[in-house]
């Protein structure tokens, strides 16, 4: 009886080991979410930048917005990709 | 971008102006445009240095990270989605109505 107890334990700290183990490579296998530099809060640094209407370059700049709108700047990675 | 352009006539309704912004060069962002429907400008951040500036340009893509920023009208930065976070906009949808109440 006391045997079967003790290698119940065993078993159970073995378990608890395994589990703790793929516990920590399922958090590292995650990237690390790197903090932004520019937090909320924070004034958002201006910007003037090209986009083209199908006949001219047109410039947009963040600033033009001050006082009249608030702006969605979406960043994405590259043109013709989903999101 | 696609989501963005969904939510184009609430945001507008909000007084929300929308900008994509890439690496790609202003014709490619203007031919992927068309390609998906955006009506809002696509801008072009050739070269990245916007994109460094703000801190989010990631050297493995040679591109930026996929972040999107709400912007006051008093240039301060209201909100922020990061990654995958970045993809669906509801919540800047949201942020922005919520804010049109609160006036």
């Amino acid at each position: 009886m006391q045997r079967k107890s003790r290698s119940t334990l065993v078993l159970g700290c073995l378990l608890a080991v395994a589990f703790a183990g793929s516990h920590a490579r399922a958090q590292a296998s995650k990237p690390p979410a790197e903090p932004m530099k520019i937090k909320v809060g924070e004034v958002a640094p201006d910007f003037k930048l090209n986009y083209f209407d199908g006949s001219n370059l047109k410039e947009v700049s963040l600033s033009q917005y001050r006082g009249k709108s608030n702006v969605v700047v979406a960043f994405y990675i590259f043109a013709f990709t989903g999101g | 971008m696609k989501a963005f352009q969904q939510n184009l006539k609430k945001l507008e309704a909000a007084d929300t102006q929308v900008l994509g912004v890439s690496m790609d060069s202003a014709f490619a962002n203007k031919a992927f445009a068309d390609q998906i429907g955006v009506t809002f400008p696509l801008l072009s951040d050739w070269g990245g240095e916007v994109t460094r500036h703000y801190g989010i340009y990631l050297d493995k893509y040679k591109a930026p990270r996929r972040v999107n920023f709400l912007i006051g009208k008093d240039g301060k930065i209201l909100e922020e989605q990061i990654d995958n976070d970045a993809i669906d906009p509801t919540k800047i949808v949201d942020a922005c109505e919520r804010k049109k109440l609160s006036r």
